[in-house]
């Protein structure tokens, strides 16, 4: 029980002025909750239907060239065992962001995490354990109030970073992209028009190129790659968090730039790319909001090895994980039809063996920024 | 060269090689002698028809010294026996014939004697009586290596007979012989050097194991730190006597047949075959004769080692019957029950008896026997126990003392107790400060040690526990293959499953197959195996049955304290969003959650039945045992220390 929260902390304050946005999502968290008490007195159980993230529920639009969310939902009772705790949760979220919305403010969502754990009444046993089980219920709330996190105002750690001729505001602040020394700007995690703006007078870039990881953009950006070919140069730390492919999404079709994708040559690697041009399946009711269709990966591509006579020494086994997620993804709707994924992919598999875009080190340490990506942008040569 | 090679003595040949025997060290001598001696009293009781009534006293002489004196309540022993049997290597009556026994070959009581008096040069003392009115004989005897006889060493060489009645009592007394009162009865005294050490492998645990699986002996054990045990029989009856068979014509070899053929005394092959082997009838013995083509009327002694061999042959492709298996008394799943119980606390106990079977024309059974739950032995011990045992042992770390001590503790739950005692991993235990004994004690009370345990086998031949090559024995490798997780119990592959188990294993045999003269792992022969593991089927299936049906039930009364719990939460958390009232509607929400628990408690099970039974009153029947663990009597924890309490903490 949540004795140490002060109850009437939102009566004793005076209260924020809300945003029409922030109106329409308190709409939305009442309306939850009134739904609850009405079904407690109609002695039902006050069962709530999720819209379920799985990847039987995500469709591909051909047309849009998305992944969009079905119309299946998944039923959280609060008197069945092995929901209780689930749905408990999905309240306890829910009360959190209607506290942040009272007070204008937001949270990271390891701060809402903390909010929210707390030792139940009578039992040995807490709200949350793990910021994962936290987060996930977050997500549920989302697609259950269908107002995003920003929206509820929750955001994640920053992660990702940006460098090129691009001049930006964030939060009022001037920034210039092309005198961000060697750290690049960190890309935040909400990167709404209330929060950026892009101005298409204060952009020179002529294109985008997002890269995996922080190593391989600190090659790039070492070498001025940016400045050579006038472009802005963007990673994600792994699979890009929301706010990176936001910021993606909205420079792509706000300032009418192409996105160039630089990965590694693995599953993961594909997957990524995936994830930026279709949308992810866990959170396919952003895609419209995020996916860029226009996306092209230019490389590392499993011919690389023969076509840039690379060492043996850079090759890294697939391991039997590795196989298995490959013909996976093979045989996701939206690779399905595509012959030269399907050759990509299999010939990954014949190779039986991955690389990483640093493996092109091995042959010269900016053969990457200098004769690799430069080639490819040349000749066009990118899959789609 | 030809002059230094001369005759070598059994006894002097097991004197150099004493660790065939199990006096590898003085550790394993003292559990060894014990062991023989016990033996050697429970066969003579039982051949006897005596219901067996064991002393064993272990008593500390000097540094590194015991003297072990082993009494019975058996019929006695003539006296000019006497000395063979004590003072003569490879002197009995079980090895020539094949019947169930626990001692084979006439090794164990005197290779322990002649260990005895190398290693303190003590003799051998036995005292022995037949009848109330006859005089019991006493002597006392050194085994001579070179020559492997006795030498008496009172009386003249004669020993000396001690008269019955009063009078005798107060020679007895005069002369500090050691004997418990008996109308009839044996006493052997020996002196070794020996280590006596508590936990795995030792007396205590053998004792123990042996009172399981004899639940028709009593048996009092009087400890060298003078604490007492006693062990009542739990049956009335002797187990009926097991039958003495001839040997099958598939168990035996080649070199064997022709040695019965020479020994022979004069018949036809025909009769020979009929008469010295079970299952030989007529046809069959024609048969054996025509296929090895040898007259079925010639004089066996004019068979000679070419027509033994053929003969050998044809015997293994002549169809034979398998030998009779009533010769084999086992446990019985009764009195497993009854034995386990007594001994090992739990909740939930199966037996399971198999049907006799066969390995190289030698008859076997096998017996399992399995016992869940129940307080872990850490939870059991009192304090002054466990000082005691902090005191005595030789183990460097709190750690290795706690895995060694307690049965079945497994290295994760020293760890937890260890922490949460808040010792450090590498303390000494016998350097442990009052206070931080105190601590350990207490962690030892609270710690639920059950997550992490491994169950724990004990094995059995002819009723005589195997405590030493687990790894080595079929038994072992056979619950091991076993896939555990169907029953309920969680198993890492190729590891001992987990949780609060033990399991016996008793195989029953003419001639059980050792895989060394030490009597301590059985072979693999695969007919063995499969036997093992269909009785583990058995009783896994029944404790499968009766955990489910236990999960089951604690599902069900979890669920209304699962709901109720999470409902105080709901409503806070729901009365913030839209300022409803939070009493009222967690009020409202437990009603809701009454009505959905009663419906779910009405459901039914596969069979349309109402589930409510509790799984006590689950009949699985009649070798199943299930009982209340809290009112186990091994369980509670005794405040005398001395009884099956302190002995379970071993």
């Amino acid at each position: 029980m949540a004795k140490k929260r002060p109850a009437a902390a939102t009566t004793r304050k005076p209260k924020v002025k809300l945003t029409p946005r922030d109106k329409k999502t308190m709409a939305r968290l009442t309306g939850l909750a009134d739904r609850v008490v009405k079904a407690a007195d109609a002695r039902r159980d006050p069962s709530v239907d999720i819209p379920s993230r799985t990847l039987s529920n995500v469709r591909y639009s051909p047309r849009k060239k998305i992944i969009e969310m079905g119309g299946n939902k998944n039923r959280r009772q609060l008197f069945d065992l092995s929901q209780a705790k689930a749905y408990m949760r999905t309240m306890l979220v829910a009360s959190g962001c209607k506290q942040l919305l009272d007070q204008g403010k937001t949270t990271s969502l390891r701060g809402l995490f903390y909010m929210l754990k707390h030792t139940i009444e009578g039992a040995k046993e807490n709200t949350f354990d793990d910021q994962n089980e936290c987060d996930t219920i977050i997500e549920d709330v989302e697609v259950l109030l269908d107002s995003i996190r920003e929206e509820l105002h929750l955001y994640a750690e920053n992660r990702g970073a940006m460098v090129g001729n691009i001049t930006l505001t964030d939060r009022g602040d001037v920034i210039n992209c092309s005198r961000m020394g060697s750290g690049g700007y960190a890309i935040p995690s909400i990167v709404e028009p209330e929060v950026i703006q892009l101005d298409r007078k204060k952009c020179d870039a002529k294109f985008i190129l997002h890269v995996e990881k922080g190593t391989v953009w600190q090659r790039f950006n070492e070498d001025r790659f940016w400045e050579k070919h006038n472009c802005i140069l963007t990673h994600g730390a792994g699979q890009p968090p929301r706010g990176v492919r936001r910021l993606l999404f909205r420079m792509h079709n706000e300032l009418k730039l192409p996105v160039y994708c630089v990965l590694d040559n693995d599953p993961w690697g594909y997957y990524i790319y995936s994830v930026l041009k279709q949308g992810s399946i866990n959170l396919a009711f952003e895609s419209q909001r995020m996916a860029i269709p226009d996306a092209k990966y230019l490389g590392l591509r499993s011919l690389d090895y023969d076509r840039c006579d690379l060492s043996d020494s850079v090759k890294i086994a697939l391991n039997d994980n590795d196989k298995k997620r490959a013909k996976q993804i093979a045989k996701y709707p939206w690779f399905e039809k595509k012959r030269p994924w399907q050759q990509e992919i299999n010939r990954m598999l014949k190779n039986d063996f991955k690389l990483e875009v640093e493996s092109l080190i091995s042959k010269d340490i900016s053969y990457v920024t200098e004769v690799y990506v430069p080639e490819r942008l040349d000749a066009k040569d990118w899959l789609d | 060269m030809a002059a230094s090679q001369r005759d070598i003595s059994v006894s002097e040949f097991f004197a150099k090689n004493r660790h065939l025997l199990g006096f590898d060290n003085p550790r394993k001598a003292l559990l060894t002698t014990v062991k023989e001696a016990v033996d050697n009293s429970l066969d003579a009781c039982e051949e006897a028809g005596i219901l067996p009534e064991i002393w064993v006293h272990i008593e500390q002489t000097a540094n590194n010294r015991y003297k072990v004196g082993i009494q019975d309540n058996g019929p006695g022993i003539l006296k000019k026996q006497i000395p063979l049997i004590f003072g003569k290597l490879l002197y009995g009556s079980k090895f020539h014939r094949l019947r169930q026994s626990r001692g084979q070959q006439g090794i164990g009581i005197s290779a322990a004697g002649m260990y005895g008096v190398q290693t303190t040069g003590k003799p051998v003392k036995i005292i022995s009586k037949v009848s109330v009115r006859k005089p019991a004989h006493y002597y006392e005897i050194q085994i001579d290596t070179k020559t492997n006889q006795p030498k008496i060493l009172n009386g003249k060489g004669d020993g000396i007979d001690i008269p019955p009645g009063d009078k005798g009592n107060t020679y007895i007394e005069k002369h500090g012989i050691e004997w418990v009162e008996q109308p009839h009865g044996t006493r052997v005294t020996i002196e070794l050097e020996a280590k006596f050490v508590r936990g795995r492998g030792s007396v205590d645990e053998y004792l123990e194991q042996t009172a399981i699986a004899n639940p028709h002996i009593t048996l009092h054990y009087l400890d060298p730190d003078d604490y007492e045990y006693e062990y009542e029989r739990s049956a009335k009856v002797l187990p009926p006597e097991p039958k003495e068979i001839k040997p099958h014509p598939y168990g035996v070899e080649l070199g064997r047949l022709a040695q019965m053929l020479a020994d022979s005394e004069p018949m036809s092959a025909s009769e020979f075959f009929r008469t010295k082997f079970s299952r030989v009838t007529g046809p069959v013995a024609k048969k054996i004769c025509e296929g090895s083509k040898v007259s079925t009327r010639i004089n066996v002694r004019k068979l000679d080692r070419s027509h033994a061999d053929k003969l050998y042959h044809t015997i293994q492709e002549t169809k034979i019957s398998p030998p009779a298996t009533d010769c084999i008394c086992p446990i019985g799943e009764d009195l497993i029950l009854k034995g386990l119980h007594q001994v090992v606390p739990g909740e939930f106990y199966a037996a399971a008896t198999r049907p006799p079977s066969v390995y190289r024309g030698n008859p076997f059974q096998i017996e399992v026997g399995l016992a869940y739950g129940g307080t872990a032995p850490t939870q059991n011990v009192t304090e002054d126990l466990l000082l005691e045992l902090l005191e005595e042992t030789d183990t460097r770390t709190v750690r290795q003392f706690l895995i060694h001590t307690f049965n079945g503790l497994g290295g994760e739950a020293a760890d937890k107790l260890v922490k949460e005692a808040g010792l450090k991993t590498r303390q000494n235990p016998s350097k442990l400060k009052p206070k931080e004994r105190q601590k350990l004690y207490e962690a030892m009370k609270n710690v639920n040690v059950a997550e992490g345990q491994q169950m724990e086998v004990m094995r059995y031949a002819n009723r005589v526990p195997l405590q030493f090559q687990q790894s080595a024995c079929a038994v072992t490798q056979t619950v091991l293959n076993t896939n555990w997780r169907g029953y309920g119990l969680s198993q890492s592959r190729g590891a001992m499953p987990k949780g609060p188990v033990t399991l016996m294993v008793h195989i029953a045999s003419v001639w059980v197959p050792f895989t060394s003269e030490s009597k301590e792992a059985i072979a693999n022969y695969p007919e063995i195996q499969k036997e093992i593991r269909l009785g583990l089927q058995s009783v896994g299936r029944k404790l499968g049955m009766y955990l489910r049906r236990r999960l089951k039930v604690r599902q069900q009364s979890d669920r209304r304290e699962i709901f109720l719990r999470y409902l105080k939460e709901v409503s806070t958390a729901v009365s913030e969003i839209n300022g409803a009232k939070r009493d009222a509607l967690y009020d409202q929400l437990v009603k809701v959650a009454k009505k959905h628990t009663a419906e779910a408690d009405m459901k039914l099970d596969d069979r349309g039945r109402p589930i409510d039974e509790k799984p006590e009153d689950m009949n699985l029947g009649d070798n199943v045992l299930i009982v209340d663990p809290s009112q186990h009597k091994a369980a509670i924890n005794r405040v005398d220390v001395g009884e099956e309490a302190s002995d379970e903490a071993e």
